[in-house]
């Protein structure tokens, strides 16, 4: 996370000419404070990832993570799947290097585009992701908001799978009902399956076809201007590069001398870090390495702020109707509160605050106890 | 040439279903191309005069003299008794008696049968109806155009760019007339675009079924005729190609719907396409899942237990039936491997050779498909899945149109 501050800090230079130094305030060190603060307090991260059963989903999150999310899973077959509906299952782990934690929720997706019948199976999942928003606006509006839990999705993975030849008409569908509320990240799945030519025809073709249908995936962000070449290069090659094509796998395997991870076929051996078998690690700088804080950031600015937006209108114009009068502030369906009942609340927000603290210490302890 | 027996030749006694025992594949080497046609063991691309021009129906381009091959099975058949020896084998020579006739004291040429039906066989030609199904990408193209090795499919490699998924499944059917060894055959592909690729696919089946159920009525409404035609054209769909998805985890509801549905009135032959997306482990798990799958729900693939003759026939299909469903995978593309040129399919990290049973079991499936139970698909086909239509049909009140007075109607049945 280090490497990627780009601000530029000027340290103080210790000159003869102590003009300088009466000219140096000091406030350039903000963000290491900020820095330091937010290491502190831990950084958290919901991605969703959405897509057929058999996209390879789990073993990319596995690949992404390094870890094991899905130790227990049992696969259904297909006649225990006929009365499956889409369900939300959330996954969460902690997560921490070199002293930063990450406390990472995936949200899966399984039954989704499985059935003989998929019509409008995308809405489980939008009406996930809205209430998750009305969670924070109800936390966000109410009196005590120090320890607002932060359920939003930041990212949605959607798999493609790499057997058609572009975007299905149920892929479509579904990013349309998503693309104002989350921000979404097309990949295209199992990409070992696909020759080169056919990996980049199918790429054309699908960033053809988003065009066309008005789809408004995540953009990356433009580069500032002075940022430096290399930067710069990197960042138009990931644009150009989208949608990814990736490989995931839950093996490490033997290649050119070194142990890593890859799937062993009799023809060869594919690697999944290697650039040029496929995009994961394109997949997994951009999204862990570079643009998190900004898939965060576009969360709360944009789609939050859509829902809210959308949120306070039906609100008003509700009352609108109701009292046929204009009222400038949105009055929340939230009854004050009398005096009881406040004593009440803080009561209760301390009690929560001892047990996060009690919750800390017993995973600092079982911590140490690993170690 | 003389002593190599095309399996289809065989005298076939009026018992359904039986493969060919043919030793090996004799031609482990392709034929020598002959003269004019497309096929054969040329894997370079044909001269363009030579590619088959498709027709768009079923409008017979031997002037409707191709189903004879056909036609003499079924009328040997009927013919009654048969000193052909059953037992397999290409004993032409010497006097082997059959199962329980009485010892010849002499030679008289009655094996020479199998000489003269293959003559006229390979004079008439024969047909051969495959359905490909499954989800578009899925390779079907490409796998009927590695397996009959020219372009029969109606999309040669690549796609065209504005090419919409069809709102309702459509039928498409192409037929060209390839040549090999002097044997002709009219391929009919039929394909199923827009299979399984909408949001909603309920009764996506239907037009297919539909489809099936009319070769056999028009095949019915022939025999039934008072003139009938010396060769029926057989529009019949003798194999139906399924195609599943490798998720590498199990069937999908639509896979088992659909085969559910049609396994009784079509030869079904499930595949796994795109075989090179499963390394070899899980491509045993999926296989093994798949097969589980298939059992628990009844569904019966080709071959068929229930059609099994006799002991040999049955540890025969049993090994095949182990193996099924096959894992392949199709190309029409050549790459320079070990100083060979073979069909396969070039990525980052190696050549995946179609014809190499290392890789893929393409060459299994082809083998079965074409070298050893061609021949049995079309008669169990004819003898068990039109004839269990037949009856359904005669047994419906009113079922057949008038064409011939009700007493002719039953005589000829």
């Amino acid at each position: 996370m280090t490497s990627n501050i780009r601000y530029k800090s000027r340290i103080p230079v210790k000159t003869e000419d102590s003009i300088e130094e009466k000219q140096y305030v000091g406030f350039a060190t903000l963000p290491n404070q900020v820095h330091r603060k937010s290491v502190k307090k831990g950084f958290d991260f919901t991605l969703m990832v959405a897509g057929e059963s058999g996209m390879g989903k789990s073993t990319l999150v596995n690949s992404l993570f390094l870890t094991d999310l899905y130790k227990d899973r049992k696969l259904l077959n297909a006649e225990e799947r006929i009365n499956q509906t889409v369900e939300i299952i959330k996954h969460t782990v902690d997560i921490e290097e070199k002293g930063v934690k990450l406390k990472l929720t995936i949200v899966d997706t399984p039954g989704f585009g499985d059935a003989v019948n998929n019509n409008e199976c995308w809405k489980p999942i939008t009406d996930y992701i809205d209430q998750q928003f009305e969670q924070y606006f109800r936390d966000e509006s109410g009196l005590n908001r120090k320890n607002i839990q932060d359920n939003r999705v930041h990212c949605c993975l959607y798999f493609i799978p790499p057997f058609g030849h572009g975007l299905r008409p149920v892929d479509v569908e579904f990013m349309k009902a998503l693309h104002e509320k989350v921000n979404i990240i097309p990949l295209i799945a199992k990409a070992d399956c696909l020759t080169p030519n056919e990996i980049k025809k199918l790429k054309d073709r699908i960033r053809e076809e988003i065009d066309k249908f008005g789809i408004k995936v995540y953009q990356f962000p433009e580069c500032d201007s002075d940022e430096d070449e290399e930067f710069k290069q990197l960042d138009k090659e990931l644009k150009e590069c989208t949608p990814f094509a990736v490989i995931g796998s839950n093996t490490v395997v033997e290649a050119r001398g070194q142990r890593v991870r890859g799937r062993l076929y009799p023809w060869g051996i594919v690697e999944v870090e290697n650039q040029s078998h496929c995009d994961f690690v394109k997949l997994r700088n951009m999204l862990i390495r570079s643009h998190m804080h900004d898939l965060k950031d576009v969360t709360c600015d944009v789609h939050y702020e859509n829902y809210r937006a959308q949120c306070i209108q039906e609100m008003t114009s509700k009352l609108a109707q109701d009292n046929r009068m204009e009222s400038p502030i949105p009055i929340l369906p939230l009854s004050t509160p009398d005096v009881d009942t406040e004593k009440l609340i803080k009561m209760k927000d301390e009690e929560l605050k001892r047990m996060q603290e009690m919750l800390n210490k017993m995973q600092q302890q079982m911590h140490d106890k690993e170690q | 040439m003389s002593d190599i027996v095309p399996p289809e030749v065989r005298p076939k006694p009026a018992v359904p279903a039986k493969p060919p025992n043919v030793g090996a594949p004799s031609p482990s080497s392709p034929f020598p191309p002959q003269g004019l046609g497309v096929g054969g063991g040329g894997i370079s691309a044909p001269p363009p005069s030579a590619i088959p021009v498709p027709t768009g129906s079923h409008g017979p381009i031997h002037g409707g003299s191709h189903s004879v091959g056909h036609g003499i099975g079924h009328s040997v058949s009927h013919a009654g008794s048969h000193t052909a020896p059953h037992s397999g084998g290409h004993s032409h020579s010497g006097s082997h008696s059959s199962s329980g006739g009485s010892t010849l004291l002499g030679y008289i040429g009655i094996d020479t049968i199998i000489e003269q039906m293959r003559k006229k066989t390979m004079k008439t030609g024969f047909d051969f109806n495959i359905m490909v199904v499954g989800h578009s990408g899925l390779g079907k193209s490409t796998l009927v155009n590695t397996l009959f090795k020219s372009q029969v499919s109606r999309r040669s490699a690549g796609w065209a760019r504005d090419e919409k998924i069809p709102k309702t499944v459509e039928i498409k059917a192409v037929s060209h007339v390839i040549e090999e060894g002097g044997v002709k055959m009219k391929l009919t592909v039929v394909d199923t675009p827009g299979f399984g690729d909408q949001i909603n696919n309920d009764n996506c089946w239907e037009p297919i079924s539909k489809y099936i159920n009319e070769q056999y009525e028009k095949f019915l409404k022939e025999e039934v005729n008072i003139t009938r035609k010396k060769r029926i054209p057989d529009t019949r769909v003798h194999c139906c190609l399924y195609f599943i998805s490798p998720t590498g985890h199990s069937l999908r509801q639509l896979d088992t719907e659909f085969m559910k549905r049609l396994s009784h009135s079509v030869n079904i032959i499930p595949v796994i396409a795109k075989a090179d997306t499963l390394t070899i482990e899980e491509r045993q798990e999926f296989k093994q899942r798949v097969r589980k799958e298939l059992e628990m729900s009844g569904i019966e693939f080709y071959p068929q237990k229930e059609f099994d003759d006799d002991m040999e026939d049955k540890s025969d299909n049993d090994k095949i039936r182990e193996a099924m469903p096959f894992a392949v995978v199709g190309s029409d593309k050549e790459y320079q491997v070990n100083g060979k040129r073979v069909l396969g399919r070039k990525t980052a990290w190696g050549i995946v050779e179609v014809e190499n049973p290392n890789h893929c079991e393409f060459a299994q499936l082809r083998d079965f498909l074409i070298r050893s139970h061609l021949q049995d698909l079309k008669e169990v086909t004819h003898n068990i899945h039109y004839e269990t239509y037949r009856a359904k049909r005669l047994n419906e009140n009113g079922g057949l149109h008038p064409i011939s007075s009700a007493e002719t109607q039953e005589s000829n049945l």
